[in-house]
């Protein structure tokens, strides 16, 4: 069953085609992995599905509904919720209150649901004895985790994972694979994530989704895809002796 | 536990607002003020509405803007010109101008499109332009040499208690709004406008609507300023010096605290009216001086110095100190 679908999504910044024409879906309760070299265009890929920029052409579906071209906040309203590569948490506000302020986008939500709701997103992320401190005081793993927790606090259907994993150590790292496959076990929540940290997106994804340069080139499971020899040049590109890929 | 010590202080700073209030009501009839003195109070009230909504657009959502003087001549001369050519009772002739302000506020929309440093020049830029237009737009304003409204003797000794509620009921809705999820969405904001849209906040809606709200309580506190003077003239209700003065003193109370402006605004009317009479070549020399000192030291500015201080005798007393910044 399709939750989110994007048929020829494509982003032009001026003369540079930055997506061209990328169909993607994703099902109820997937992890999809998106991978690809630096400038692949994942990001604007996620930019896109949350709204923060809007699409040259193509459509973005949501269990059967049109959410192209909607703002941020709205997109949040229909289920879609992103994290930020770069965290980026309210510096001025506490753990919690961070937290708070993200599950009160809907307006019929009374102030004490809304606090249980942090509660609950903040012990489920392991923050909950941080709740006090502002942001600052956080380690990278832990802002990284705060940044889940606001996300989550929305109450998406649709998560978008910005290489979350990526520059925290090797420990925090194993524990936040974990934590993202509760997410969907715990709370039957469809992510799409990017990493550069391969055993996380291999390990975690059931599908995988490969970029390169704003065209989509494959997708399969990780063993088909890691198998792929168009993947590999991508990554690796070709010795002078081969010719250009088949 | 946290929620309940919050209530607490909501009810502590509550009650004690509602009792200065009822202090200052009865004031004029216990200590019978001299006139100048009475004036000068009136004259403080409609300043400490207007600073404390200034705070809520350049503090509690963090635009500051260096234009808010076109909304204050726009609600005044609204207000004097519905007096003069419609003669409608004063109350009613400011909730006109409230609405003047407000609208005109509204036409501000697409400067909240920029945020930061761009924001702020540009509301220079609205204030400069608004104050040559209605300064040459002399049917309405009349000019240069302004309008002069009737005067109502009983009317501006009155003025005091409206000033006052007005006052009061400002320093409650900043507080009312700092502590709601109103005001944490618009601290979200503050922070990062992206992130907060990223979250579900619309932050065009909340900086639309803050920005109407402070510009309707800025029109009102200009009517009963056009009343309180009974003459009014572009160049001082649209001047750059007015747009500065509420900057400064939010940013001498504390930019972003709920009653931080309320003390700004009683020590820059204090300090203005020493220099404006001993030492006029001082004045504004001293502003900037204060303002250099303040956001070097103490962005929070005397609010920050409270803060500070309450630390400082809570270790003194040897209690555990407070975790917050």
């Amino acid at each position: 069953m399709t939750l989110l679908a994007t048929r020829g999504l494509t982003k032009r910044f001026g003369g540079l085609c930055a997506l061209d024409g990328v169909d993607l879906e994703l099902g109820e309760r997937e992890i999809l992995g998106v991978i690809g070299p630096n400038g692949a265009g994942k990001t604007t890929l996620f930019s896109l599905i949350a709204g923060s920029i809007r699409p040259t052409s193509g459509e973005i579906v949501l269990d059967g509904q049109r959410v192209t071209g909607r703002p941020a906040h709205l997109c949040v309203r229909a289920g879609i919720v992103r994290t930020h590569q770069i965290v980026r948490p309210f510096g001025n506000l506490t753990v919690f209150e961070n937290v708070l302020v993200a599950a009160m986008h809907l307006r019929r939500t009374a102030a004490s649901h809304a606090r249980d709701r942090a509660a609950e997103v903040l012990d489920f992320v392991g923050l909950a004895d941080r709740r006090g401190q502002y942001p600052a005081t956080l380690t990278l793993a832990g802002r990284k985790r705060l940044e889940l927790a606001r996300a989550l606090s929305t109450g998406p259907r649709v998560l978008l994972l910005d290489e979350v994993v990526a520059g925290i150590n090797p420990t925090e790292a194993l524990a936040f694979t974990a934590l993202i496959r509760r997410v969907r076990d715990e709370r039957g929540i469809s992510v799409i994530m990017t990493e550069h940290v391969m055993p996380a997106v291999m390990s975690l994804s059931d599908r995988i989704f490969v970029l390169d340069r704003g065209k989509p080139i494959a997708q399969g499971t990780p063993q088909e895809v890691v198998a792929n020899p168009l993947v590999v040049t991508a990554y690796l590109g070709t010795s002078a002796g081969e010719g250009a890929a088949p | 536990m946290t929620a309940r010590v919050v209530a607490m202080a909501a009810r502590r700073t509550g009650g004690a607002l509602l009792a200065a209030c009822v202090i200052l009501a009865v004031l004029p009839a216990v200590l019978e003020l001299s006139s100048y003195t009475h004036n000068q109070l009136t004259l403080l009230f409609i300043t400490i509405s207007g600073a404390l909504a200034w705070n809520w657009m350049g503090g509690f959502v963090g635009q500051v803007s260096f234009g808010h003087a076109a909304m204050f001549g726009v609600g005044g001369f609204v207000a004097g010109r519905l007096m003069l050519s419609l003669h409608l009772p004063p109350p009613v002739c400011w909730v006109g101008g409230a609405a003047a302000a407000s609208i005109f506020a509204l036409g501000g929309h697409p400067l909240l499109r920029l945020r930061g440093p761009y924001f702020s020049i540009a509301t220079i830029g609205v204030g400069e332009a608004s104050r040559v237009i209605f300064t040459y737009w002399e049917r309405f304003t009349g000019g240069s040499s302004g309008l002069s409204l009737p005067i109502d003797a009983d009317l501006k000794y009155r003025l005091y208690w409206w000033a006052l509620v007005l006052a009061g009921c400002m320093a409650a809705a900043s507080v009312a709004i700092r502590r709601s999820s109103f005001g944490l969405k618009l601290l979200a904001i503050k922070a990062d406008a992206d992130a907060a849209a990223d979250v579900g906040i619309s932050a065009t809606f909340y900086q639309d609507l803050i920005f109407v709200l402070s510009a309707a309580v800025i029109g009102l506190s200009s009517g009963l300023y056009a009343s309180y003077q009974s003459y009014i003239e572009p160049a001082d209700m649209f001047g750059f010096e007015r747009s500065i003065a509420f900057v400064l003193m939010a940013v001498i109370g504390g930019v972003g605290t709920a009653l931080g402006p309320v003390l700004g605004a009683v020590v820059f009317v204090l300090v203005r009216l020493y220099l404006l009479s001993s030492r006029p070549d001082l004045y504004l020399g001293l502003y900037g001086g204060l303002l250099i000192l303040i956001i070097l030291f103490e962005p929070l500015g005397l609010t920050g110095l409270y803060r500070r201080g309450q630390r400082w005798v809570r270790r003194a007393s040897g209690q555990a100190p407070g975790g917050a910044p």
